[in-house]
């Protein structure tokens, strides 16, 4: 850790030369993976990340750099270097930091560093175990890995402001390959919490439980035909499927995007219609445990639930103070970073598309022919011109109101703002889903959530040709 | 008495029988401009160290931090020791004592750090000016990007081996967004060299701005199979996801496409593959990540699948010698290319086109990780590209997906073109003829 004393003197020399903003971005991290495979312990590794981030700004100007040497030689060196890059006098002076105080509402239980490895093994053990279960010679790989990330930050920055905060995450995978002798189909489960490791031995993030579904997927998958293609009505299921929303709306609803008028959304729309009237959305950090969730955000303003669509209304942008100043709009707790090696920005925490009328049954019965995707692998999004593509991980052909065979192989493709206006039902069963995001300022934390959703027409690829 | 010899001595205390430590060290400078102006400016020094041992009970066991002090050496040992107690793997595991001969390359070019800053951010405001002249049709310049990345990895562990291979290059790029008609694409371009002087604004400025602005006025495209160019950066997109399954671990596994084809006509006879990690370029490694001495050798050679790549223990698990392959830092190593490429044919792109006579032109994919079934090679990616009609490049289709099988793709090529292309992932492909290729749109 640094001192309040040592912040504020670098803090100072940054400022020295013009800079309208310093702030420091303190990080002492570490992580512990430990992996099986067909039952034994592969690998078992540590890691531990401690270092520095020093953020100068004037205006619309951005200057970062890091470093390891945390001794007040090595901060000044750092400070003194990254303010070359302004030549004027002093503007902002700092003479004292006070505490931010916020809510803590992810606050560690068990720390995972007092849990031991051996329990952690016998959590993975456990899965792999029921997976060997099914004696089925088709899976000829077991994969199950869990890894644990303590994070410790502090950041003191020129408003006068410091604060502490400490979180830790956890995630388990399940991937099991089975081969027919001619190809391989994979089935994957992975599940995250902030909470205490027992989380993942309970309700739908049971690790057992999920082990077995990802085999069963996996061998499913290789009997299954490969999905049509062409245009088709789509069901998306809930948790998961939010990775519609999350990569095809999420980044071009992000300041980093939005400020320099290179995401398909402009601050001018806030207000308008961009979405059916049955869709509303939010991204929402103060989730208790939730796994994208902050209490403080990297500039020290408070996590926010920010409601992005009211039905079908634009309303608020995710931003960071920075990318905030070209907007005229204030930081609203969404800056973030993936650790101290990076710049900070706006980023999603917890996105998802909020509950609706229908239910899932309805939706279904009112498919004639199409295409219900549950599962997702993932998938990008370009925010300039919203143009989407992700993969399904399971998917089904919906004939005459009744979900039929599994097909394997299906993309996604669109545009995001076309998908909006296209969602025709929404479900009353929103459910959230962990995963992670990549993006400018690093691989961050975020639930991806949704209730089942139809989309009216949607492009999608596959190898099965047309759907009959 | 060598730097870390105190280190290794302390590991020996704990039970730790031999240690390896792998240092990275880089210096970073990253520029950013938007509208003329620097938006982004961050210089950084960082260190990667990571460290693996085999413990007492044969397990090798790892640890990493981005600090060298007496508390991290501590952190480093203890770790090592906790972990390698709880691995049941069986597999052997080696730490290096050295090759005989190493093929020393120069991958550090003195001269590129002589050139001074301003004069690289000049360059950037030359290049986004350019690309707004290049066509009235560019509407933004989104970013223009520098980059410079000054490295030095250090291999050094307890058994006398000491390896240090200095690196530098530079990149710059742009995302351009082009409008007309209501119509909005974006592209990306960058180039990426370790000699300053072959930086090319214009030729640059010329490829950013057409990476956006040749999208426009697409076309919709019904589902159809057809014969298809495959430009050589979805050449270089797939040939990654390919050439993973060469990868000795995944064979050993039981997950490889290639298992027990070794000998075989697994591609097409047109195609020869190799991985030249003794190449004078920014990609050159004279050793592999386990200390051992690389080579070129071809994977595929018309089209016969030749080697698998290995590192000490995969070899050691197959009764065969490392192809110096191995790859990461970690208890465990990984394999794969340092420069993978694809031999070039004779023709032109143009001569490619005339050949298809009628079919597409694929010129980007993306969506491999959502797209891609790596296991059974099966994809379908989203996909930029263009009508091939009479011989000639036709008008750009407006989002397509590309679908296929890798292990067809590759039997299925037809031709080879002439034009390599360098990504700085370290892979060099030409465009390719393939005979069938999925593509549907709206």
């Amino acid at each position: 850790m640094i001192s309040k004393k040592l912040a504020i003197e670098v803090l100072n020399v940054s400022l020295s030369t013009g800079a309208d903003y310093a702030e420091i971005f303190y990080e002492d991290s570490h992580t512990n993976n430990v992996s099986l495979e067909n039952g034994k312990v592969e690998t078992s590794s540590s890691n531990s990340l401690n270092g520095v981030g020093l953020r100068l700004l004037k205006e619309n100007q951005c200057i970062y750099g890091y470093t390891n040497d945390l001794t007040k030689k090595g901060l000044l060196a750092l400070a003194n270097s990254l303010n070359k890059s302004f030549n004027g006098k002093q503007i902002v002076f700092v003479d004292h930091l006070d505490k931010v105080k916020a809510k803590e509402r992810s606050k560690i239980k068990t720390d995972y560093d007092t849990v031991p490895l051996e329990e952690k093994i016998a959590l993975l053990k456990d899965a792999d175990n029921e997976i060997l279960k099914l004696n089925d010679p088709r899976i000829v790989r077991r994969i199950c890995s869990l890894n644990c990330w303590h994070r410790g930050v502090a950041v003191f920055n020129s408003k006068s402001k410091w604060f502490k905060r400490d979180n830790q995450w956890a995630t388990y995978g399940v991937a099991v390959i089975a081969t027919d002798g001619k190809g391989f189909e994979q089935g994957f489960a992975r599940r995250g919490c902030q909470d205490d490791l027992t989380f993942f031995r309970q309700g739908d993030a049971d690790i057992v439980k999920n082990a077995n579904k990802a085999a069963k997927t996996a061998l499913a998958m290789l009997s299954a035909p490969e999905c049509p293609a062409g245009k088709m009505p789509v069901v998306i299921g809930n948790g998961w499927g939010g990775v519609l929303f999350h990569e095809s709306c999420g980044p071009p609803l992000e300041a980093s995007a939005v400020a320099k008028g290179l995401s398909f959304y402009k601050p001018e729309q806030v207000g308008t219609q961009i979405a059916s009237k049955i869709v509303s959305a939010v991204d929402d950090s103060t989730i208790p445990y939730g796994w994208g969730s902050i209490d403080i955000d990297d500039e020290g303003n408070p996590g926010e639930k920010r409601v992005l669509i009211k039905n079908g209304i634009l309303k608020e942008f995710m931003v960071d103070d920075f990318n905030g100043r070209r907007m005229n709009a204030k930081g609203n707790g969404a800056c973030r970073r993936q650790n101290y090696r990076y710049i900070p920005t706006s980023r999603m925490s917890n996105t998802y598309i909020c509950a609706g009328k229908s239910t899932r049954e309805e939706i279904i019965k009112a498919t004639k022919l199409g295409l219900y995707a549950v599962a997702f692998g993932g998938g990008q999004v370009d925010p300039s011109t919203g143009e989407f593509n992700f993969g399904c991980s399971e998917a089904y052909i919906i004939r005459d109101g009744k979900v039929c065979e599994m097909v394997k192989g299906a993309t996604l493709i669109g545009k995001g703002f076309e998908i909006l206006k296209n969602i025709d039902m929404v479900a009353n069963d929103l459910d959230l889903a962990e995963g992670f995001c990549g993006a400018a300022s690093g691989r961050v934390y975020t639930s991806v959530g949704q209730p089942t959703i139809r989309v009216k027409e949607c492009t999608v690829g596959g190898r099965g040709g047309e759907l009959k | 008495m060598g730097k870390y010899d105190k280190f290794f001595a302390s590991a020996k205390e704990a039970g730790i029988k031999e240690i390896e430590l792998y240092i990275g060290e880089a210096h970073e400078v990253e520029v950013e401009l938007f509208h003329g102006e620097i938006a982004n400016y961050s210089d950084n020094n960082g260190m990667t160290v990571v460290a693996r041992g085999i413990f007492s009970n044969g397990k090798c066991g790892a640890a990493s931090c981005d600090t060298w002090n007496k508390e991290k050496a501590k952190y480093l040992i203890d770790e090592i020791v906790k972990n390698a107690k709880v691995i049941e793997n069986e597999d052997p595991v080696f730490i290096f004592k050295g090759s005989d001969k190493y093929h020393k390359i120069n991958t550090y070019n003195k001269a590129l750090d002589e050139v001074p800053m301003e004069t690289k951010i000049a360059k950037m405001k030359e290049l986004e000016k350019a690309i707004k002249a290049e066509d009235k049709r560019v509407s933004e310049v989104g970013a223009t990007f520098f980059s410079q990345s000054n490295s030095k990895h250090t291999l050094v562990n307890s058994n006398g081996l000491n390896l240090v291979q200095k690196s530098n290059y530079y990149y710059y790029g742009a995302e351009v967004i082009a409008s007309d008609n209501g119509q909005t694409k974006s592209g990306f371009e960058i180039f990426f060299e370790n000699d300053f002087s072959k930086f090319d604004v214009k030729a640059l400025a010329k490829k950013c701005a057409e990476s956006a602005t040749s999208q426009l006025g697409g076309i919709s495209c019904a589902p159809i199979k057809c014969k298809a160019v495959l430009d050589h950066d979805a050449v270089i997109s797939l040939l990654n996801v390919y050439i993973g399954h060469a990868d000795a671990e995944q064979v050993q596994k039981k997950s490889s496409l290639f298992a027990g084809k070794i000998g075989e006509q697994i591609a097409s006879k047109k195609l020869t593959i190799e991985d030249k990690p003794l190449s004078k370029n920014p990609f050159a490694r004279w050793f592999d990540d386990e200390g051992v001495a690389t080579y070129n050798k071809p994977i595929i050679e018309k089209g016969v699948l030749k080697t698998f790549l290995y590192n000490l223990t995969t070899a050691a698990k197959d009764g065969v010698t490392t192809t110096a392959n191995a790859q990461g830092a970690g208890s465990k190593k990984s394999t794969g290319p340092f420069f993978l490429t694809v031999k070039p044919g004779k023709k032109s792109l143009h001569e490619l086109f005339a050949e298809v006579g009628d079919g597409v032109y694929i010129t980007g994919v993306t969506g491999l990780h959502s797209g891609m079934n790596p296991q059974s090679g099966d994809f379908s990616l989203q996909a930029s590209g263009f009508e091939i009609k009479n011989g000639k490049k036709g008008k750009p289709f407006d989002l397509i997906t590309a679908s296929g099988n890798l292990l067809e793709v590759f039997k299925d090529v037809q031709e080879v073109g002439n034009d390599v292309k360098v990504s700085p992932n370290g892979t060099a492909a030409p465009s390719l003829i393939i005979k069938k290729i999925g593509v549907s749109g709206q």
